[in-house]
């Protein structure tokens, strides 16, 4: 049997440089058959393993069957030492772990992708997913918020994205430095509801951010007509494991990382301590 | 197979024939309490106590384990597996402890498998012994996990006066008395068991009703007696939770796991080591940045009782047997049948 605790070695083969603290990486496993066989859903994650710093659960930034891409942001011991690595260099990871996001039940409705910070990071292969079967969905609307430009990663996809048919994307940053040559709103994702072209009727909303703004935009949302169950969201939670052993997950009845990450607001709403 | 008896004075040869095969673990008293121990001799083994400090759940899930050893060479990094396949055999555990091991079974398997825990209850033998003695906090007549047992044994045995009553459970039982020239049970013997369980159960002082529960709890997620155990105490006399995570240690289906890396003064090689972790100490569910999904004291021991009723996400897999042990070891002296009967009072 296979001891689901062993981390699989791979390569990385490029780094996209996102931020000054934000890096995005293109992963290979050193086994061939590994990576032949590998597959994921949007909104999964991964354990990253830098032998000697640890672990830690990181979600999958994009899909594509040819290899594995994380954006990492420096926040922690193993993050600090996986910004500190080069192209070529080796990294363990085991996984796709989680549920993803529910884009088979997305079909044929209008979607609305909210996100904040890193949060963009798992909804990246939901886009890309939508946008390869653009037929298959209603209006894609993205609102995007971070704390100020600089902290935006994916600014290389804005202009795909916004070029997708039936589609509207919408920027904004908490803060907006002097001299800043960037154009977007300036206000937290919520000030965005506004000017929102999607309406509750027929629509699935995906929701991923700091906790609190989820909270925040999900009660937004309630006031303008949507229902708990048209809305998921992705959670964080320290992970050990990834595998629901660990304990550390739990959010009442579920493990983030074995029922969720994507949860149906539904489901974890009095966990959360909603507004 | 038919029940066997030994004389309580003859067990050294069931001891030895054990000790051929396994490394034995049993009930010693090297203080005032008991601890389960390595049995080298008769003389170690105290086969009459109550309760022991910690639960057998050390010998599947170590306090602290390795996982598996890394090297690095030429800047390329190995991995080697550690296997655990030593043959262990638990003599004299008690019921509520077995139901506690089969719900560890449950929880370690199932979508993904916990190797290290499965290999290590596939070489382990289990040889219970029925409660006669309720220590003065456990429960588990009242939760169905004891105070006999009725599954999980290779061996169950039960004092019935002068003897032990030996029933087997498994084939691997089965192999374990062949040949020991032992006398059959007889009518009488059973009658005894049977008597001796009538009279255990009217012995137990505590009681915790737990149908419903897990409902109840989770609809009560705003209840005073979150506040009361958390910041202000006076549960049944009790004072606030301190938050030491005896609790969980002692707690026989407590699972909850850390992991870490150690590395080696080389930095060439290290090892990846999993301890016992407590959703009671403030770091449980602490992320990057500052985070922490727990903060509050009260949100801990919450979701510790939730936990313990089987409306967490371990469900009835780490729910309580009604062993005692938490209120044996709370220095706050909180009372998780008291915690029941105060949530049910609503």
């Amino acid at each position: 049997m296979i001891n689901a605790y062993l981390p699989n070695l791979a390569i990385i083969k490029k780094i996209i440089r996102e931020t000054h603290n934000t890096n995005t990486y293109m992963l290979e496993f050193f086994d061939k058959q590994l990576q032949t066989s590998f597959s994921c859903t949007p909104g999964q994650f991964m354990m990253y393993s830098v032998f000697g710093a640890g672990e830690s659960a990181i979600s999958l930034s994009d899909i594509n069957n040819n290899d594995i891409t994380a954006t990492i942001r420096n926040v922690g011991s193993v993050t600090n030492t996986i910004l500190n690595m080069k192209e070529g260099d080796s990294i363990g990871i085991r996984g796709p772990y989680g549920t993803g996001w529910p884009l088979d039940k997305a079909k044929g409705k209008n979607v609305l992708i909210i996100a904040g910070g890193m949060g963009i990071a798992p909804l990246r292969g939901a886009i890309t997913h939508i946008k390869n079967q653009r037929n298959n969905f209603g209006h894609l609307e993205i609102i995007y918020g971070a704390r100020t430009p600089g902290d935006m990663i994916f600014k290389y996809e804005f202009e795909k994205w916004r070029q997708i048919k039936n589609s509207r994307l919408d920027l904004t940053a908490d803060t907006i430095p002097a001299n800043t040559p960037f154009e977007c709103k300036a206000g937290l994702v919520t000030s965005c509801f506004p000017s929102m072209k999607t309406q509750h009727k027929n629509a699935i909303v995906l929701l991923c951010g700091p906790e609190i703004m989820m909270r925040y935009a999900a009660k937004c949302l309630e006031t303008i007509g949507f229902k708990d169950d048209q809305i998921y969201l992705s959670l964080e939670r320290r992970m050990k494991c990834g595998i629901g052993k660990c304990g550390h997950c739990q959010i009442g009845l579920k493990y983030v990382c074995k029922d969720g990450p994507v949860f149906n607001y539904t489901d974890i709403k009095p966990f959360i301590h909603p507004l | 197979m038919k029940a066997l008896i030994i004389e309580k004075n003859s067990m050294n040869i069931l001891l030895e024939r054990f000790l051929e095969e396994y490394r034995v673990f049993g009930p010693t008293k090297p203080g005032s309490d008991s601890t389960f121990d390595e049995i080298k001799s008769i003389e170690q083994l105290h086969l009459d106590y109550i309760s022991t400090v910690l639960p057998p759940k050390k010998f599947f899930l170590p306090p602290n384990e390795t996982l598996f050893s890394f090297n690095i060479k030429n800047g390329k990094f190995t991995t080697k597996e550690i296997r655990p396949d030593e043959k262990i055999l638990i003599l004299g555990i008690h019921p509520c402890d077995v139901h506690a091991l089969l719900k560890l079974d449950k929880f370690f398997s199932g979508d993904f498998n916990d190797l290290y825990y499965q290999n290590r209850r596939k070489n382990s033998a289990i040889i219970a012994l029925n409660c006669v003695e309720p220590s003065e906090h456990s429960f588990c007549r009242s939760l169905g996990t004891g105070p006999f047992l009725n599954e999980g044994y290779d061996i169950l045995l039960t004092d019935v006066g002068t003897n032990y009553l030996i029933e087997i459970g498994t084939s691997t039982g089965k192999r374990l008395v062949k040949g020991l020239n032992l006398t059959n049970a007889s009518e009488e013997d059973f009658h005894e068991k049977e008597r001796r369980l009538k009279l255990m159960e009217k012995k137990f002082k505590k009681s915790m009703n737990i149908s419903w529960l897990p409902k109840i709890a989770r609809e009560n997620l705003d209840h005073d007696i979150w506040f009361d155990l958390g910041e202000r105490g006076g549960v049944a006399g009790s004072f606030p939770c301190l938050s030491c995570g005896s609790c969980t240690f002692v707690c026989p289906t407590c699972y909850c796991y850390e992991v870490y890396d150690a590395v080696d003064l080389s930095l060439k090689s290290g090892t990846r080591n999993r301890e016992l972790d407590s959703c009671q100490l403030l770091e449980y569910a602490e992320v990057a940045l500052g985070g922490n999904f727990r903060r509050d004291r009260k949100d801990r021991i919450h979701h510790w009782m939730l936990c313990k009723f089987g409306a967490a996400a371990g469900g009835k897999n780490s729910s309580c047997v009604g062993c005692g042990r938490c209120i044996r070891v709370c220095p706050s002296k909180i009372d998780i049948t008291e915690v029941a009967k105060a949530l049910r009072r609503g």
